[in-house]
């Protein structure tokens, strides 16, 4: 079920506020696993069963874990519990992968499973084995309660897109959380501005892609125009979907990180790399990076410590050449900044950083978004006038004039410009007595124009599903 | 304080919208039909175990309730409306709004749709119409986007192309062109068609190619004055509602109009399509196979066959004086090889008058 759906709206949140906050705090955990099941099967109705399986052993073994007399069992308890989990996601995500490549360097012709990807398992598996390798590293007790262990794998508001939630961040307030108003009002404006984000401006930029993939017309600028709205769309939509699961986490008493913080505003892909999808970035420092050695290593084990965190990254994105291509692209360009070019961005002018940085971020986002590794190039061929096309058309010239404001607004919202503004005014006496009630009616308004872009049965994916 | 002011606000509002809506949502009883779309609404779907495991349930749920959601048309002006005047956007699912008039983008030129419309006219030709007809003429209706298009800086598709295409292609055929005689204020502001009141210019220029004579006594009435057209429910403007005119004297009055399909006999002015899904059907019925027309108050024996799509149903009243008998063949709907058994076309004049929505998009043309 996505958020940005009426079924979610106006039939499932409705009900699962209603039973959570009438619930006695004992049995709220019990409402929020409930609904989180019934949130899953909504699209997933036999995968769920997978889930099930994936967090009895995952719990089990953690308690074998505890109980184990000596490290080697721990760590054998360990092993097999990571394994089983990676086995599960290795099986449904990359089994195809591996047999088309097998098949092509064979010259066999082993059939493709063509098994559909159970919805968010790349999320739930990476937040199963970090609460796995927790307790075998002892950051945390493993839980005895499976029903509060359950409610942090299934937990709706971060199930199937993130952010990674560790179990470590949240185990305290899945035992006991406080639930406040200024918890909930604040829960409700950051799901309504992801809410905004997602519906209002990525879903707009995501048409503008689809248009430019089915347009007869390609031209030069029609392809930086597409790349530039691709990299508007996928901020809006997975920033704004991680908004909303902060959002929905607050309401319900949880804190979780924050997983974007303006990264179009980096200077560098290092600080980049700091800003976009935290969550997945401290996920591999943590438990990939740093027990490689990190970089108090030699030189050529930090280089690839590097590549091979950039590979899994590339990877982990999507089963396919051109994922693990657009992840060794941005390992060449830290291992690039690291050892030679950060002197030189240090001293840089700020806009040449942010230029350098976007321009990089727009080739690697065009990458991604390739039908595969063949499409990337082409695409990025087409880009630089390698394919002899013309520079720009009539249609080009169209959607550039009909999506200008769209991508002022874009950039503009990609950046904490506004909200230091808002801040700012908020500071004085009477601006800060206008927020009050303008914020208030902005996101009235952003639930009554979302509702009108649902209810019109507009174009609504969601690029982050396929992970 | 402020603050807290602004949080109570925020939760206040959020809630009265989402549970507002939503409890409406649940108790609101399912409508049928979407008037402004004019398509049926989607009912709550069965809920089994079966559809459950296939996620069929799921799936048609989610259309059920946006289709069914509370003040829906409303809502959908505030999408439309959002998109033109907040986002700036020129275009909102494929209209655009400029001059008062809805229009659709439609471009670029599909040469294979043309290729194939010019493909099923060859065959009409062969197979009725060689030795037989005593004239062919062919006219493209421009779309309204051709006038509306360019001047508010939309994409126009290359009309000069296209009648190009049919004047050098269509051998055995009088190209008439129609363009210069027409604005677009000669259509409906939101709908796709042209104005019966409007067209005598170019029914004269036609009948002119035929060699017929047009009607010199028609007078005009209203139909209807609640018409909206298709376009105003697919851009979810709010529109206010347009008035349907007509032509007529007492010789189209006196005509009968036999309609193939459902082998009932009527006139030239359906008034029950009026209250229909789509009240432009009061031209001729509609989108029928074949229609055969007798015009009882004619001098001779003149057999007119008319090739035509939903704008040859307002046209084709205007060129009926001289013919005795009129046939109409709508080929989206029937399959060219069955018209022998219906049509005679021995001696008759030929009229194909196409839309360029539908040339360019000719796949509808039965094989």
């Amino acid at each position: 079920m996505l958020f940005s759906s009426i079924p979610f709206l106006y039939y499932f949140l409705p009900a699962v506020l209603l039973c959570y906050f009438a619930a006695p705090k004992k049995l709220k955990n019990g409402v929020l696993f409930a609904f989180s099941l019934i949130f899953y099967a909504w699209g997933e109705p036999v995968y769920v069963f997978l889930m099930a399986a994936s967090i009895t052993f995952a719990w089990g073994f953690a308690l074998l874990m505890e109980k184990a007399k000596t490290q080697k069992a721990r760590k054998i308890f360990m092993i097999i519990s990571v394994v089983i989990s990676f086995s599960f996601l290795a099986y449904f995500k990359y089994a195809d992968f591996f047999i088309s490549n097998f098949n092509a360097a064979t010259g066999l012709s082993v059939p493709l499973l063509k098994i559909a990807l159970p919805v968010g398992i790349s999320f739930y598996t990476f937040q199963i084995a970090s609460y796995t390798i927790d307790v075998y590293r002892g950051d945390t007790k493993a839980n005895k309660n499976i029903l509060d262990f359950g409610t942090y794998v299934v937990l709706f508001p971060q199930l199937i897109a993130g952010p990674i939630v560790r179990y470590v961040d949240i185990a305290e307030m899945l035992k006991s959380r406080t639930h406040t108003f200024e918890k909930v009002a604040y829960g409700v404006q950051r799901f309504c501005l992801g809410l905004g984000k997602k519906v209002l401006f990525a879903n707009a930029f995501g048409e503008l892609c689809s248009i430019f993939r089915e347009s007869s017309e390609q031209t030069v600028l029609f392809y930086w125009i597409y790349a530039a709205a691709f990299m508007l769309q996928i901020y809006f939509d997975f920033s704004g979907y991680s908004d909303m699961a902060i959002g929905l986490g607050s309401i319900f008493g949880f804190k979780f990180l924050e997983n974007f913080d303006f990264p179009y505003v980096s200077k560098s892909i290092t600080e980049f790399w700091r800003r976009w999808h935290m969550s997945l970035g401290s996920w591999f420092r943590d438990y990939v990076y740093i027990p490689l050695g990190g970089n108090r290593v030699s030189k050529p084990r930090f280089l690839f410590n590097i590549f091979v965190v950039w590979f899994l990254t590339g990877f982990w994105h999507g089963a396919d050449w051109q994922f693990i291509v657009w992840g060794l692209f941005y390992g060449t360009l830290l291992v690039i900044e690291k050892m030679w070019l950060k002197k030189y961005l240090d001293k840089a002018p700020a806009f040449l950083c942010h230029v350098y940085v976007l321009f990089f971020t727009a080739i690697g986002f065009v990458i991604f978004n390739s039908v595969n590794i063949g499409g990337a190039f082409a695409d990025l061929g087409a880009m630089f006038g390698f394919a002899g096309l013309p520079l720009f058309g009539e249609e080009t010239l169209y959607y550039l004039r009909s999506y200008a404001l769209m991508f002022i607004a874009g950039a503009l919202l990609a950046t904490p410009v506004i909200k230091n503004l808002l801040k700012k005014v908020n500071a004085t006496k009477t601006g800060g007595k206008i927020i009050a009630f303008a914020k208030p009616l902005g996101f009235a308004a952003v639930i009554i124009m979302v509702t009108g872009y649902l209810a019109d049965g507009s174009f609504n994916p969601f690029l982050y599903f396929r992970f | 304080m402020k603050k807290k002011t602004e949080y109570i606000y925020t939760v206040i509002v959020a809630a009265v919208l989402i549970f507002g809506l939503s409890f409406w949502a649940v108790l609101k009883p399912a409508d049928d039909f979407s008037e402004s779309e004019r398509r049926p609404l989607e009912k709550l779907p069965e809920l089994s175990v079966k559809t459950l495991l296939n996620g069929d349930f799921m799936e048609n749920f989610e259309d059920y309730t946006n289709d069914q959601f509370p003040m829906r048309d409303t809502f959908r002006s505030v999408k439309a409306l959002a998109q033109y005047y907040l986002f700036g956007l020129k275009d909102n699912n494929g209209l655009y709004y400029a001059d008062g008039q809805i229009a659709m983008l439609d471009f670029p030129l599909d040469e294979e749709s043309l290729d194939y419309a010019k493909e099923r006219f060859d065959y009409l030709y062969e197979t009725y119409m060689k030795n037989k007809v005593n004239k062919v003429v062919f006219s493209m209706v421009p779309d309204k986007g051709f006038y509306l298009g360019e001047e508010n800086g939309y994409p126009v598709m290359d009309y000069a192309a296209m009648e190009e295409y049919f004047e050098e292609n269509l051998d055995f055929a009088e190209y008439v062109s129609i363009t210069d005689l027409l604005d677009k204020d000669d259509y409906y502001a939101a709908d796709t068609h042209w104005q019966q009141q409007s067209i005598t210019a170019p029914a004269e220029k036609i009948l002119g190619a035929l060699g017929a004579r047009p009607f010199d006594d028609l007078s005009e009435e209203t139909a209807t004055e609640n018409f909206h057209g298709v376009y105003y429910g697919q851009s979810a403007l709010p529109l206010a509602p347009e008035k349907i005119t007509y032509l007529r004297n007492e010789e189209l009055d006196s005509m009968t109009v036999m309609n193939y399909e459902t082998g009932k006999t009527g006139g030239i002015y359906d008034f029950g399509k009026l209250e229909g899904k789509d009240p432009y059907e009061f031209y001729l019925s509609g989108s029928v196979s074949i229609l055969e027309v007798s015009n009882p108050n004619a001098e001779g024996d003149r057999h007119l066959i008319i090739f035509r799509d939903s704008f040859g149903s307002s046209i084709a009243p205007l060129l009926m004086r001289d013919y005795a008998k009129i046939t109409l063949i709508d080929t989206r709907y029937i399959i060219p090889a069955t018209i022998g058994n219906y049509v005679d076309f021995e001696g008759a004049d030929v009229l194909m008058i196409y839309s360029s929505l539908v040339l360019n998009d000719s796949y509808l043309f039965k094989k």
